[in-house]
C-alpha cells in the first residue's frame, strides 16, 4: 500500500459537548478521499464512524452548525428553532405535513439533536407487511438481518430500557441501563391501561438513566429529567449523534465540516461520482472522493437527486412517501400533571402492534407523552380553533394536560410523493413539495386508536378530551428493494445507476415499520457501511 | 375556571441560580425587547390593522405589561424568518401576511363600512369568526383560503405569545428551571420553583 502525500492535511478543531475544541483531523479537498458522507443524522453519522475505524478517509458535510449543546443550548423553543430545516417546504394533499418544527433537523447531528430519543426495535413481522396483508411491501432484508446491530447500537448508546422487554422477540440481552422514571403522562396512561387490561411497560428511551460510560469516548451524565428533549439536550444525557457517533468518527480521523451544503456532483464519463459540490460561507468547492454515502433524510436525499438528475432511473426517486400515523389524544387532568418534566415518551404498550379483529393492515404502538409549553399551545390553537379569552382560559390548563398517542404504520402509495415545485428559495434551489393524504388504511388504524386512546384517557379520569392529527417522520421517497425497475438503492443501499453512489437514512425504508425510525436509521447505516466494507475488501481497492 | 398562576415567577427565576446561563440571555433577551414602533414588514396601516387583530386573538391580562405580538410578528416576518413550511395552497409568506392582513379591513369594510381598528370589539370578533369559519366576504379570500390563513396567523402569534415570560408566567410554566434539573417528575410532585395556582375555581376577571 502506497501512502499518499497529505501534505495539505492539518489538524483541525471540532467542539465537543461543552465547547471545548478536540483535535480533528483535516483533509484538502484536492485529496480524492475513500468516502464523502452527506449528512451527519442517525444515518450519517454510525457509518462515518464505521468507515473511519476501518481506516478510511472519510469526510462528512453537514449543512448546519456544529453546536456544543452546553453552551449553545436554551431551554426554549423559539430559540431553539436552529436544530429545525428551515428552507421552505411546500405541504400539499388532504393531509398537508407539517415540517419544520421537530420533523427535520439541521446541524451535526441531524435530527438526533431533536429526538425524543424513544427507541423500541421494530417486530419481525413489521418487514413482512405484504407476505402477512397482501398490501404495502415486504422489506428485501429481515429483522434478523438488522438484529446485531440493534444490539450493537443499545449498548454503544446506553439505552435506558426495561428487562424483559414484554414484546417482539425474545432480546439476547437486557437493556444497558434501567428503565427512566415516569412522569405524569406516563403514570396517567399507566393508570387508564391498567383498568382496561392493557399491558404497559416503561419505554425503551436513548437517554441515560445513570451515568453511562460510552465505549471508546468516555462519559455521559445521566438525564436530569430536563424534558425539552424536542428542544436539544443540553446535558449530553441523550444519545444524539452529536455526543456518541461523531466522536467517535473524529478520533478515528474522519473530518466533519459543518456549513456545507452539497449543490451537486461531478460526474465521470463512466457516471461515477469523482467529486461532491458544496457552498461553505458562500464559496463553493469540490471534494474529490471514491465513494458517496448521500444520508439528507427523506425529504432533502431525493430532493438534490431530482435537482441533479441522477440515481433514477426507476423513476421511484420522491416516490411513496410516508409519514406514521401519529394521532394525539390530549385531556385535562385534576392532577397536577407539569409536561414539561421529564422524557416525554415515557410508558409505551405494543398491545396494539397487531390488535385482534382489526380491519386494517399493521398496527400500532401507544404511548404517553410530555409536552413543551409552546409547542402545546401551537396544537390548542391548531386543532381546537380557540382563540380570545377561551385561548387564554384554556391554555392555563397546561399544567394539568396529558397526552397519548400512536406510532403506527403507514402503507406506501403513489399518491404521496415529493417533487420539486417551480418556486426557488433563498439557496436558488427548487423548493420541494410533498404531496400527501391518509389512505383507507392509515384512517382506519387511526380510528381505532383514537377509539382506545379515548377509553384510556377516560379511565384516567381525563376531562375535555381532544385529539390532534398529525403525521410525524418523514419515510420513504429512495426506496430500496431488489429489483432496479421499481427500487433507487438494493438492500445493501447502494445505487443501482451509480456504483458508488450509497443511500442510508430514512428514504430508503420500503415501508414505515411500526415504530419510531431513528433506530431502524441507524442500524441500515451500520450495516450498509459493514456491507461496503466487506465488498471493498474482497476487491483490495 | 382553571388555575390562575401568580406574576413574576418568571422574571423572579431569572435573578435565580435555577436557569442556565443560555436559558437566561435568551429570555432576559426577549424581556428586554423594544417595542416596535416603526414595522419594517407592514406598512402603518396594515400594521394599525394587525394591532387590532393581536388585541383580539390574544387578550393580554390587564394587570401586566403587554407582549408586542404585532411588532415581534412585523420582525420576524422583515428578518424572513419562517417556519420551515407552508400550506402549498397559500402563497409565499411575505404575499400571505401582506394581503392576509389587507383583506380583514377588506372584509371588514364590505361587511360594517368601517376598517376592521375602529369597528367596535363585538363586531371585529365577527369579523375575526368569519374569517375562521371561512364565510367572510372579500375576493381576496378566493386567493388566500380565509380559514388557512386564521390558522397560520394565529399560530404564529400564540408562538410569540407563550415564549415570552409574560406568557410563560400566566400559565405556571417553570419549564426554564433548568439549571438542576427535576427531581420530582410525578403527578403531583412539585419542587420548589414551581409556581402553584391560585383562587382555584375563581374567575378574577
Amino acid at each position: 500500500m502506497t501512502t499518499k502525500p497529505t501534505t495539505n492535511n492539518t489538524i483541525g478543531r471540532a467542539p465537543n459537548l461543552y465547547g471545548q475544541l478536540v483535535p480533528m483531523q483535516l483533509f484538502s479537498p484536492e485529496e480524492t478521499v475513500d468516502a464523502v458522507v452527506i449528512g451527519t443524522g442517525a444515518g450519517g453519522a454510525p457509518l462515518l464512524a464505521r468507515l473511519a475505524k476501518a481506516g478510511l478517509k472519510v469526510v462528512a458535510l453537514e449543512a448546519g452548525e456544529h453546536w456544543a449543546p452546553a453552551r449553545d443550548f436554551a431551554t426554549d423553543e423559539q430559540e431553539q428553532s436552529k436544530l429545525f430545516w428551515m428552507d421552505e417546504r411546500l405541504a400539499a394533499g388532504k393531509d398537508p405535513i407539517h415540517f419544520g418544527k421537530n420533523n427535520s433537523g439541521i446541524g451535526v447531528g441531524g435530527s438526533t439533536l431533536h429526538y425524543t430519543a424513544f427507541v423500541p426495535r421494530p417486530q419481525q413481522d413489521d418487514f413482512q407487511l405484504y407476505s402477512e396483508f397482501g398490501v404495502g411491501v415486504n422489506w428485501p432484508l429481515t429483522y434478523n438481518d438488522l438484529s446485531p446491530y440493534f444490539d450493537e447500537l443499545e449498548t454503544f448508546l446506553g439505552i435506558s430500557g426495561p428487562s424483559p422487554y414484554p414484546w417482539g422477540s425474545l432480546r439476547n440481552a437486557p437493556y444497558p441501563l434501567p428503565p427512566l422514571p415516569l412522569n405524569g403522562a406516563a403514570q396517567l396512561m399507566k393508570r387508564g391501561c391498567d383498568s382496561l387490561g392493557i399491558r404497559t411497560s416503561p419505554a425503551p428511551n436513548a437517554a441515560a438513566s445513570k451515568a453511562y460510560y460510552q465505549k471508546e469516548i468516555g462519559w455521559r451524565s445521566a438525564c436530569s429529567n430536563r424534558g425539552y428533549c424536542q428542544a436539544g439536550c443540553s446535558t449530553g444525557a441523550k444519545a444524539s449523534m452529536d455526543v456518541t457517533y461523531i466522536p467517535l468518527a473524529i478520533k478515528y480521523g474522519a473530518e466533519v465540516r459543518s456549513k456545507s451544503f452539497v449543490t451537486t456532483f461531478d460526474t465521470t464519463s463512466t457516471g461515477a461520482i469523482s467529486s461532491v459540490v458544496y457552498t461553505h460561507q458562500g464559496v463553493e468547492y469540490r471534494q474529490k472522493c471514491k465513494n458517496v454515502f448521500l444520508c439528507a433524510g427523506a425529504i432533502e436525499t431525493p430532493r438534490l437527486l431530482l435537482i441533479n438528475n441522477l440515481a433514477n432511473s426507476s423513476g421511484q426517486v420522491g416516490k411513496n412517501f410516508m409519514a406514521h400515523t401519529g394521532l394525539q389524544i390530549w385531556g385535562q387532568f385534576e392532577d397536577d400533571v407539569r409536561p414539561y418534566k421529564g422524557i416525554p415518551g415515557g410508558l409505551i404498550s405494543e398491545d396494539t402492534h397487531r390488535p385482534k379483529g382489526a380491519d386494517f393492515a399493521g398496527g400500532y404502538l401507544l404511548q404517553s407523552i410530555g409536552i413543551m409549553p409552546v409547542t402545546y399551545a401551537s396544537q390548542v390553537a391548531r386543532a381546537r380553533k380557540l382563540w380570545g379569552p377561551d385561548l387564554m382560559e384554556f391554555m392555563r390548563g397546561y399544567n394539568h394536560a396529558a397526552g397519548i398517542n400512536i406510532l403506527g404504520e403507514c402503507l406506501p402509495d403513489e399518491r404521496n410523493f415529493l417533487e420539486l415545485s417551480n418556486e426557488y428559495d433563498r439557496r436558488g434551489l427548487p423548493k420541494p413539495r410533498i404531496q400527501f393524504s391518509n389512505g383507507p388504511n392509515e384512517v382506519r388504524m387511526t380510528a381505532h386508536g383514537e377509539k382506545i386512546m379515548h377509553e384510556i384517557w377516560t379511565a384516567a379520569g381525563a376531562t375535555d378530551i381532544w385529539s390532534y392529527k398529525r403525521n410525524p417522520h418523514t419515510i420513504g421517497t429512495c426506496r430500496m428493494g431488489p429489483d432496479k425497475h421499481n427500487a433507487v438503492v438494493d438492500s445493501e443501499g447502494r445505487s443501482f445507476d451509480i456504483p458508488n453512489l450509497f443511500i442510508a437514512d430514512n428514504s430508503i425504508f420500503p415501508s414505515t415499520l411500526s415504530v419510531n425510525p431513528a433506530l431502524t436509521i441507524m442500524a441500515l447505516s451500520l450495516r450498509i457501511a459493514d456491507c461496503f466494507l466487506k465488498k471493498k475488501n474482497k476487491v483490495g481497492t | 375556571m382553571h388555575d390562575h398562576y401568580p406574576t413574576g415567577t418568571v422574571r423572579a427565576l431569572l435573578q435565580s441560580d435555577l436557569v442556565t446561563e443560555a436559558t437566561r440571555q435568551v429570555l432576559v433577551d426577549r424581556l428586554q425587547q423594544n417595542e416596535v414602533v416603526i414595522p419594517q414588514f407592514f406598512n402603518a396601516q396594515l400594521f394599525v390593522t394587525l394591532k387590532a387583530v393581536c388585541a383580539r386573538l390574544i387578550p393580554q391580562p390587564a394587570t401586566q405589561e403587554r407582549v408586542d405580538l404585532a411588532g415581534t410578528l412585523d420582525r420576524f416576518a422583515a428578518e424572513g424568518k419562517g417556519n420551515g413550511w407552508r400550506y402549498d395552497v397559500l402563497p409565499p409568506d411575505e404575499e400571505t401576511y401582506k394581503k392576509g392582513v389587507a383583506a380583514i379591513d377588506e372584509t371588514s369594510t364590505l361587511h360594517f363600512g368601517l376598517p376592521f381598528h375602529l369597528l367596535a370589539t363585538e363586531n371585529q370578533d365577527e369579523v375575526l369568526q368569519q374569517i375562521q369559519n371561512g364565510t367572510a366576504p372579500g375576493a381576496t379570500w378566493l386567493i388566500i383560503p380565509a380559514p388557512v390563513f386564521f390558522e397560520e396567523l394565529l399560530a404564529a402569534l400564540v408562538e410569540i405569545y407563550y415564549s415570552h415570560p409574560f406568557g410563560k408566567e400566566e400559565i405556571g410554566d417553570a419549564s426554564m428551571a433548568d439549571k438542576k434539573g427535576w427531581q420530582k417528575i410525578g403527578l403531583n410532585e412539585l419542587q420548589i420553583q414551581e409556581p402553584k395556582r391560585l383562587n382555584k375555581g375563581v374567575d378574577d376577571n
